[in-house]
């Protein structure tokens, strides 16, 4: 038999053995580059020779950023991008979420059907739109000529606000399983005898739904709102594949365009500065997803149940 | 009437999840199709879908080595295995000391490990290419594999803890009062219990780092080029060659669509909620 003390110390050390690689390649491959993103966004860098020329220059690669059209166009892009992707995945996700609660949707071959676009490579998700909206043999001129809806091919990848959207479209089949499955399990997390109650008070479906099913969902959408508008702001292998940004840079979105600035044009500190602008917006909307995550842990501690 | 308001729900409920099956299933069979014909046939109106046109030509000819799709897939292969081994040896261990080792700060960790979820990856891509460059890990199996740690140990350690803080805290203190060291109640009853979760962690990982795209197309260029880049490649260099453009897509999707349906439980249990509960 061992002294609790002695175990507890034996533990403390076991943890730190533990916890180490993982925080060691962490600080590498996270804190590091990080901290030096910030630093490259404050220099002009150049290559020289064999290497990189780094020069200080504080603050002008953001001065540039918000004189530069391009850059505010591109930031009004995603905003849009992400609050339309936000709108259009929630609702169409949380109908999916409620057919797929009832008797019938239950049946596990749903489950299987959702699963086949969330498991889809990103990039077999781009070239399967690409050749759905192909102007000439696409099978959405196709179906929208059949059924005498327009009679002749529309070019969708090609005019400024359409090839946009139609980027949106995709991205938003892409996501909506993830979606449906995170509300469906905020679904099956409700209390039964609510609704109960609420039937036995005289509720009509809309009324349980809007009294209930909504209230219930509460912190399952906030979070989903949160983690949808993180992923429509990373959007890059539809662009890539559907359209590198054309026509006329109309679908070139924050995340791309610091790619592009980055790796394409080679001014590496601009792409960083459009990199940590991102990055602070997505930390805001990392900030409110914890806070999202913590009443609800408060309340399970307090009911003592899980 | 109660019964034809009930008769009506059904009939929409019904409607809506064939509309459901369709739109979902529609776009991925429309592209299996595409790849299992030749593009005569597709490009008439209507389409000639008739049997016999059958052919698995495109699938002959991705993989000429020339298109890069064999080597891209092998690569996808090396990479997504050995990244998932490493985050989960590496992961369990960390959510482990977590869950159960009382360290100090470990909500604080924990924040930390989640607001990684949020980081874009273009940040922490400038600043390591310009290091692995300096380093010669460009293009290389471990320079990808490091990189994929980046976003793969974050939720390997988010999932495991999850899994960790379910198992009974009895088993551990009997196994305590019998004399075990905290190593071997680590060894010997917490992991053996924790097998099925950490089985399918790792097909999650594996998942994830197989359809990564971004990160590969920065820091691949020739030796190392992924499944995904490969596909990319198709689209566009060959752009008329839709029927192989599929093929390359569809065969890229079926292991991990096959892994997804397979484990299916452990993701909707393991993944989707662990997003929603703290």
């Amino acid at each position: 038999m061992q002294s609790t003390s002695d175990y507890n110390r034996k533990r403390f050390r076991m943890g730190i053995w533990f916890i180490t690689p993982a925080l060691l390649i962490l600080l590498t491959v996270l804190a590091y580059p990080i901290i030096a993103s910030f630093v490259l966004s404050f220099q002009r860098i150049r290559f020289a020779g064999n290497g990189l020329s780094h020069q200080f220059i504080g603050l002008n690669n953001y001065a540039e950023l918000i004189s530069n059209q391009l850059f505010r166009e591109s930031l009004f892009r995603s905003v849009y991008f992400t609050v339309m992707e936000v709108i259009a995945v929630s609702v169409l996700a949380l109908l999916v979420a409620l057919m797929l609660n009832t008797p019938l949707g239950r049946h596990a071959f749903f489950r299987v059907v959702l699963l086949v676009p969330w498991a889809l490579a990103p990039v077999a998700n781009a070239v399967l739109w690409k050749w759905i909206f192909n102007t000439n043999y696409g099978v959405l001129n196709a179906i929208l000529i059949g059924l005498n809806i327009i009679d002749k091919p529309i070019v969708w990848l090609g005019s400024p606000w359409l090839a946009l959207n139609m980027i949106l479209i995709a991205d938003v089949w892409k996501a909506i399983p993830f979606i449906a499955l995170l509300l469906l399990a905020g679904l099956q997390s409700i209390p039964p005898h609510l609704y109960k109650a609420a039937r036995l008070d005289g509720a009509n479906t809309w009324q349980q739904f809007v009294h209930v099913t909504l209230p219930g969902l509460k912190t399952t959408i906030v979070i989903s709102i949160v983690l949808q508008s993180i992923w429509a702001l990373k959007v890059f292998d539809l662009i890539y594949v559907l359209t590198h940004g054309s026509p006329a840079d109309s679908t070139v979105l924050l995340n791309y365009l610091s790619w592009r600035e980055t790796f394409s044009n080679l001014d590496i500190g601009y792409g960083a500065a459009i990199a940590n602008v991102l990055f602070v917006i997505m930390f805001i909307l990392a900030l409110l997803y914890i806070r999202a995550l913590r009443p609800r842990q408060v309340k399970e501690k307090r009911s003592g149940t899980k | 009437m109660a019964l034809n308001r009930r008769y009506l729900n059904r009939f929409f409920i019904r409607f809506g999840l064939v509309t459901f099956t369709l739109l979902a299933l529609g776009p991925v069979l429309w592209g299996v199709v595409t790849s299992l014909f030749p593009l005569s046939s597709l490009t008439s109106r209507p389409p000639d879908l008739n049997p016999v046109n059958l052919t698995i030509e495109n699938y002959i000819l991705v993989f000429d080595t020339s298109r890069g799709l064999f080597s891209g897939l092998i690569n996808s292969f090396i990479i997504a295995f050995f990244t998932s081994a490493v985050a989960l040896a590496v992961g369990s261990a960390a959510a482990y000391a977590l869950a159960r080792l009382n360290m100090p700060g470990s909500n604080l960790i924990l924040m930390m490990i989640l607001a990684t979820q949020m980081f874009p990856g273009i940040v922490i891509a400038i600043p390591l290419f310009l290091v692995m460059s300096r380093l010669d890990l460009v293009d290389t199996h471990f320079g990808l594999i490091m990189v994929y740690l980046s976003f793969i140990l974050p939720i390997v350690i988010w999932i495991l803890k999850g899994f960790f803080e379910s198992v009974p805290m009895e088993l551990e203190r009997a196994a305590a009062v019998d004399g075990a060291t905290p190593l071997q109640t680590f060894q010997f009853v917490v992991l053996p219990i924790s097998l099925p979760p950490l089985f399918a962690t790792g097909v999650f990982a594996f998942i994830e780092s197989w359809n990564e795209f971004f990160f590969a197309i920065i820091l691949t260029r020739i030796n190392v080029k992924t499944a995904p880049i490969a596909i990319a490649e198709f689209s566009g260099q060959y752009t008329t060659l839709y029927g192989q453009m599929l093929a390359s897509a569809v065969l890229a999707s079926i292991p991990v669509v096959i892994l997804a349906i397979i484990f299916r439980r452990f993701i909707l249990e393991g993944f989707v909620e662990g997003a929603i509960k703290a």
